[in-house]
């Protein structure tokens, strides 16, 4: 068990000019906690995992496990456990053999390794596969071998590379859920890395957005959803995504076509205290909703409906300016409108709004 | 496209059982393959063939001018040969044996080795070492004589058959590099790294998980390693000393031809006595030969 | 900041054994033959410590050179052995490539004793090529070699095979073949069957005719290993030595650049050893340019390599 610390680490890889892969990552992760990073792919990511495992140099700044410096330590000295996203199993060896590697390399004495193999295989629902080679295994039983692998050894810190990305979606969704049940069993310090934002909000305690090598924000599930630090965050966080649209501003609010979503004092006042003309105003998709003739809203042309049975989202264009804009609007699943018709969009809430600003992308406190 | 480790050896399998053609072919299609084929194979048995029979005749009826395939055949030769009344055979084979198993195992270690950095780490001089895998095989090693002669005996070598074993070395390595450099390639880095995680340094990964995992890469190597030494004459008449015992076969034969040229059939028997060893070694590789030399060559 | 010696230490150590045997013996050697070929040494002038006498060649600058590229005969015609050899290389691959090619191809179908024929057709590969050459060269007997004997039996002429004539090239060509089809075909056959069978159904549904399958997805997929094949093909086959050496013995009509830097070296009383390093250093070159080109005309078709 042990607390993690990323202290201004950073990787970069050399060239003209040089590329910052991971760039002055300040991150602190406690013990016992699940902590996920997620980006999108060339976000630095997997690159900051790596780092942490000893499979990468850390160029400026320094890692610490447990409050101890490992920055110059080879893999082996971190007391750490891994599982990759291809899982790496030995090809060469059994199940069993994969499963107790590192404690032979440790010098653990052969009945004790038998006895930690067969508990972690229990664990797993892996006991009649110990003898086979892994390519007699389906991808599932592989997945579990690799996570067997790791929890055999008791590391400190376990470190996950998109260990879910080869399952079948619905394997996936049941992995995912094992993962989380067995993290929190074990208590284990965890470090998971993914590009799937649904694994992130659904596993992890907190969750780390990074994108092109730099820290956006760092919270709770629930934290990133509500009030996203900006509007990268909070294009990326949430299925569909949110609805992002950069609008003029009235001396009350925000001008969406026939909307005008008006924004409290404060809000204004230092929005016009940084000169701003317009913002980038957004709304979630559930923050939308059908209204009637007469209340505030724009019209929207449906171009798509994506009905999932509960629910149904409406993609569909509201002209802004004279120019079309995408929105997405769930409305109830039972009573979807139809693809060419013309529907009036409002606002369910008016404290369920997010602003940024335009240029720097960050969020206006409101 | 997962890299799964395990699926390395499920390509391996892949590599010779992959249909890629229509399964089903007509009559004549079919003949016409098969019979393409085995006239491939005569011509390519054929002269080993011919050798055995020819090893099994006198002397005399091997070269007569209307050749037959039995013509008062016997083991004799072969018992001639190998009691010693045609030079010292058994010590000539005992030499061979040894100087190519040597060379063999030094080959192996050493381009394994040179192979695996360059397949793994981005070292300053990675490329040149590449490239100097490619520039040693275009050098005329056969006009380096006295340079090299000079060079043994500056080490003290000359004469001896580590020496010889080195000089063999230096002609295979280079080839075998660049052979298990393109097998060592397709082993994924993932592998190294979750053995770096469970405690190995570079170099037990290397020896515990990458050389375990290429045995076709380093089947094929061996062979070629073996082969080189086997069969070779120009170096190992220069560089081993004169007397009839410390000779290898290729050189001994090569005397005892240019001595009794009218002995076809004692030479062919044994020419094949030669060649049963090679033969044998290539038997136990043959079935990683496919898989082994693509990928060297493919992305080499 | 961490050190350059130890960021790449293991790397290093892993390539050091290879990197000081060949060194030592290869690097250190051709300076020397390098050196050799400014020099008029030979066995007369070297440094022999069995006799105790000192070395007395001399250093003659480009004379040697001058000498062999003037293509005087008593330098060995140097113009005529290298297109002798040009013409035995490029036959040999072309025939190494074009055979092993369609033996692969037909080795890659999948069909009854498929292993077998390929064991059988490897074993060229397998028997030390002086046994091979013993094989040939008795099989080309002009008296009672099996070749002659089966040409006769079919009344065409039985020529003098491995005489004074071109006939000879010819014959050791043929050998040469033989020796070198099975490691193009094993290689070949690998990168056959590296080609992912969904372009072969891509391609059937596009309606590809079997041509153009074998001109749009199995040649390009064969490019990258016929690429490096070609090359080291080339390569060996320019310095193949052994095979000419051992059939046809000392023979002007089968001279190679490689077989007459041996001839030079090991022949005649005075064992010209100079000549013999000027003929090395040429080679290298040859081959140097051969390679440089042939690297260029794969870049620009966009091969990295």
């Amino acid at each position: 068990m042990a607390e993690v610390a990323y202290v201004n680490a950073s990787r970069v890889y050399p060239g003209s000019p040089p590329v910052r892969a991971v760039d002055e990552l300040k991150l602190d992760v406690a013990d016992g906690e699940f902590l996920v990073l997620v980006g999108p792919s060339g976000s630095g990511k997997s690159t900051a995992l790596r780092m942490l495992a000893g499979l990468e140099d850390v160029d400026e700044g320094a890692i610490e496990i447990g409050g101890k410096d490992v920055t110059n330590v080879p893999p082996k000295g971190r007391d750490i456990a891994m599982v990759f996203q291809s899982y790496a199993l030995y090809p060469h060896m059994t199940v069993g053999e994969n499963m107790g590697f590192a404690l032979k390399l440790r010098g653990v004495s052969k009945p004790d390794i038998k006895a930690k193999v067969a508990e972690a295989a229990k664990m797993l629902d892996l006991e009649k596969y110990l003898d086979r080679k892994p390519k007699a295994l389906s991808g599932g039983q592989r997945q579990r071998v690799a996570m067997g692998r790791a929890i055999v050894r008791e590391p400190s810190v376990f470190l996950m590379d998109e260990p879910l990305s080869n399952l079948d979606a619905k394997l996936r969704v049941e992995t995912r859920a094992n993962i989380a049940a067995l993290q929190r069993r074990l208590g284990t310090t965890t470090i998971y890395v993914t590009h799937d934002q649904v694994e992130a909000m659904t596993m992890g305690h907190r969750v780390a957005v990074l994108k092109d090598g730099l820290l956006q924000q760092c919270d709770t599930p629930r934290a990133l959803y509500e009030t996203p630090a900006n509007a990268f965050v909070a294009a990326f966080i949430g299925s569909p995504g949110m609805n992002l649209k950069t609008v003029p501003l009235t001396a009350a609010g925000a001008q969406l076509d026939g909307l005008e979503v008006p924004l409290p004092r404060t809000t204004l006042d230092k929005v016009g205290a940084d000169g701003l003309k317009e913002v980038t105003f957004g709304v979630r998709p559930e923050s939308l909703g059908l209204v009637g003739a007469g209340e505030d809203g724009m019209e929207l042309t449906v171009e798509l409906v994506e009905e999932l049975g509960a629910d149904a989202y409406v993609y569909g264009s509201v002209r802004i300016a004279d120019q079309p804009e995408r929105f997405i609007v769930r409305v109830d699943g039972r009573t979807p409108p139809a693809l060419g018709q013309t529907v009036r969009v409002g606002l369910r809430d008016h404290s369920e709004i997010h602003l940024f600003n335009p240029e720097t992308g960050a969020r206006i406190e409101g | 496209m997962s890299l799964d480790a395990a699926s390395i050896k499920a390509t391996e399998n892949a590599a010779i059982a992959k249909p890629t053609g229509h399964v089903k072919r007509s009559r004549l299609a079919s003949f016409g393959l098969h019979g393409a084929l085995t006239v491939a194979s005569l011509i390519a048995v054929f002269p080993v063939f011919w050798v055995f029979i020819t090893s099994l005749k006198p002397d005399a009826k091997a070269a007569e001018t209307t050749p037959t395939l039995f013509n008062e055949s016997s083991f004799d030769n072969y018992a001639n040969v190998l009691a010693g009344e045609k030079g010292a055979f058994l010590s000539w084979f005992a030499n061979s044996a040894v100087i190519a198993i040597l060379t063999t195992v030094i080959s192996v270690f050493l381009s394994a080795t040179a192979a695996y950095a360059v397949s793994r780490f981005r070292f300053p001089g990675y490329r040149g070492m590449m490239l100097s895998f490619l520039l040693i095989q275009m050098f005329p090693f056969a006009v380096l004589i006295v340079p090299l002669y000079n060079i043994l005996l500056m080490l003290g070598l000359q004469g001896t058959s580590f020496g010889l074993v080195l000089v063999y070395c230096t002609t295979a390595v280079p080839f075998c590099a660049y052979m298990l450099k393109g097998y060592f390639d397709t082993i994924p880095r993932d592998i190294d790294e979750a053995g770096r995680i469970d405690g190995l340094s570079p170099f037990s990964v290397f020896w515990r998980l990458v050389l375990p995992l290429s045995k076709p890469g380093v089947a094929v190597t061996a062979f070629y390693a073996f082969l080189t030494a086997w069969g070779e004459v120009a170096f190992a008449s220069a560089f081993l000393s004169a007397s009839d015992e410390s000779k290898t076969l290729a050189v001994g034969l090569q005397v005892f031809v240019q001595q009794n040229r009218t002995e076809w059939g004692h030479l062919a028997a044994a020419s094949i006595l030669v060649a049963i060893p090679a033969v044998i070694v290539f038997y136990l590789v043959q079935k990683f030969l496919v898989a082994g030399l693509a990928s060297g060559a493919v992305k080499g | 900041m961490r050190g350059f010696f130890s960021r790449h230490w293991y790397a290093y150590a892993m390539v050091l054994p290879a990197v000081i045997v060949t060194g030592v013996l290869v690097v250190l050697p051709l300076l020397q033959g390098a050196y050799y070929s400014f020099t008029n040494i030979n066995e007369s002038n070297i440094a022999n410590p069995v006799l105790d006498r000192p070395a007395s060649y001399e250093f003659t600058g480009l004379d040697n050179y001058a000498n062999v590229l003037s293509g005087d005969a008593s330098y060995g015609s140097f113009w005529d052995i290298l297109l002798r050899t040009l013409i035995w290389t490029f036959a040999c691959v072309g025939l190494h490539f074009v055979i092993g090619l369609a033996l692969a191809l037909l080795l890659n179908r999948p069909m009854r004793g498929r292993g077998v024929y390929r064991v059988l057709l490897i074993l060229p590969w397998a028997v030390p090529a002086f046994i091979s050459a013993f094989a040939w060269k008795y099989m080309f007997n002009a008296q009672y070699g099996i070749i002659n004997q089966v040409l006769r039996a079919l009344g065409l002429p039985d020529p003098v095979w491995l005489g004074q004539s071109d006939l000879a090239l010819i014959a050791v060509i043929l050998v040469n073949v033989w020796l070198g089809v099975p490691f193009m075909m094993m290689t070949l056959l690998g990168g056959l069957q590296s080609i992912s069978g969904s372009l072969y159904e891509a391609a059937e549904i596009d309606g590809a005719t079997p041509w153009q399958k074998f001109r749009n997805v199995t040649m390009p997929g064969l490019r990258s290993v016929s690429s490096t094949v070609i090359l080291l093909g080339t390569i060996w086959t320019f310095n193949m030595f052994a095979v000419v050496y051992l059939i046809t013995g000392i023979n002007p009509n089968t001279r190679l650049l490689i077989t007459y830097a041996f001839e030079r070296f090991f022949n005649g009383a005075s064992r010209d050893y100079a000549i013999a390093s000027t003929y090395g250093v040429l080679i290298l070159s040859v081959l140097l340019v051969f390679a440089s080109v042939y690297r260029r005309a794969l870049r620009r078709q966009g091969e990295v390599w």
